[in-house]
């Protein structure tokens, strides 16, 4: 005669879908990947491709293959990670990241990096072509030549590179022009005395990283747009002090405004503040 | 009464063991949905100097912006400007990467005197 069993197999197996059910879930509510402590490999797609833009850009100045491919290793690749790269410079491509002088620039080094190693992807073909630089005749116009980053130098040393990029670099403000094509007072108490600039280029498009300088007396100040990323990519702003005179430019890119701007006291509504001003520098 | 008790809880106490092990070694397709300000502060600061290396190759200040947007951080200047002092404060990194970093924040306006030394032969 069988003795009845001690576990009922149904009711077990019941229990055994239940409890990983619930072990799954208390996994995804209290697992060790919580946000400010992804790794690399956790990146969504998008952001795996930023990723390796900013390893291929290190690499660049660098040069060190290995830090680089140890970076790349990092993000999991499905393939070998330089073709991993060439694949998400492809991507990039193809959405709009072109749209900008620094994304053509960044892509070209990741294009560039891929084809060291061996490795194309569309994004060589997705690229607008380089123009090609009038032959330099003399070393004027060799240096010329080089600081318009159309010829490749060897990498320089730190120190060098930083000082050339510095003075002669290839960015977008040395090479645009704009003016001011706006200005505007305004009263607000809750920004009082405050110069808001907006820089755009000739579509409309907020521009970050132009220098806008700001004068009085025999002191200057430059401030950067697009530093306050809730305002926008074109916005900047400086905070000015009573009783003074200030002159707006845009160094080696915009004349200044044509009027002083000197904040004084103001209304709004029925509560006083000191007057601000809008600035808008529009490429031309 | 008691096997229908003793075999439901076996069960459930098993799978919850199974169910967690399970999650905890395959994560959720959602934990390959991080975004760059969802990581881990070492490699923030590993993003944030290879932008910085970037900046010191091509001299894109509003490229290096660009990027370092990424980050979703509302002051980035001052981000960085902390960033930098931190690295320099806690001696983590290599001179180098202190070296592009600190010209980066300074270029931003966010030089502080501690940085100083680290942009000192640079041109200024």
């Amino acid at each position: 005669m069988r003795a009845p069993a001690v576990i009922s197999k149904g009711l077990f197996a019941l229990g055994l879908v239940v409890g990983i059910a619930l072990g799954l879930a208390i996994t995804r509510l209290a697992g060790p990947l919580q946000r400010d402590n992804a790794e690399p490999w956790q990146l969504r797609h998008e952001h795996r491709d930023y990723y390796g833009v900013a390893v291929a850009l290190e690499h660049a100045h660098r040069g060190d293959l290995t830090v680089a491919l140890a970076k790349l290793i990092s993000l999991r690749p499905a393939t070998d990670p330089v073709t991993a790269l060439a694949e998400s410079a492809c991507r990039l491509g193809g959405s709009g990241y072109l749209a900008s002088t620094s994304g053509i620039q960044a892509l070209r080094t990741v294009t560039q990096f891929t084809r060291e190693q061996g490795r194309a992807g569309c994004a060589e073909e997705l690229l607008p072509p380089i123009t090609t630089p009038k032959p330099a005749t003399n070393e004027e116009g060799k240096a010329y030549a080089e600081a318009q980053g159309t010829l490749v130098p060897t990498k320089p040393p730190l120190a060098e590179a930083i000082q050339s990029t510095r003075f002669v670099a290839p960015t977008q403000s040395a090479q645009r022009r704009f003016e001011a094509i706006s200005l505007r007072s305004f009263c607000a108490v809750d920004r009082p005395a405050i110069i808001e600039v907006s820089v755009v280029d000739y579509l409309g498009r907020g521009l970050p990283g132009q220098p806008i300088r700001a004068r009085w007396g025999a002191q200057e100040d430059t401030f950067i747009s697009g530093l306050k990323g809730e305002r926008g990519l074109a916005y900047a702003d400086f905070q000015m002090d009573p009783d003074t005179d200030y002159s707006l430019d845009m160094p080696a890119a915009a004349e200044p405004v044509a009027t002083s701007l000197r904040t004084g006291i103001c209304y709004e509504g029925n509560r006083e503040s000191l007057k601000s001003y809008r600035v808008v520098f529009a490429e031309r | 009464m008691r096997r229908f008790l003793l075999s439901l809880t076996l069960g459930l106490l098993l799978g919850i063991v199974a169910g967690a092990v399970i999650g905890w070694l395959n994560p959720p397709a959602a934990a390959r949905n991080s975004r760059l300000g969802d990581l881990a502060q070492p490699h923030r600061d590993d993003y944030a100097i290879m932008i910085a290396a970037g900046y010191a190759h091509d001299g894109d200040l509003a490229g290096a912006l660009e990027r370092l947007r990424h980050l979703e951080v509302g002051d980035l200047a001052g981000t960085l400007r902390a960033t930098t002092e931190r690295i320099i404060n806690s001696g983590s990194r290599e001179l180098g990467d202190i070296r592009v970093l600190a010209r980066l924040a300074a270029d931003l306006g966010g030089a502080t005197p501690i940085m100083a030394p680290f942009l000192v032969g640079e041109g200024g």
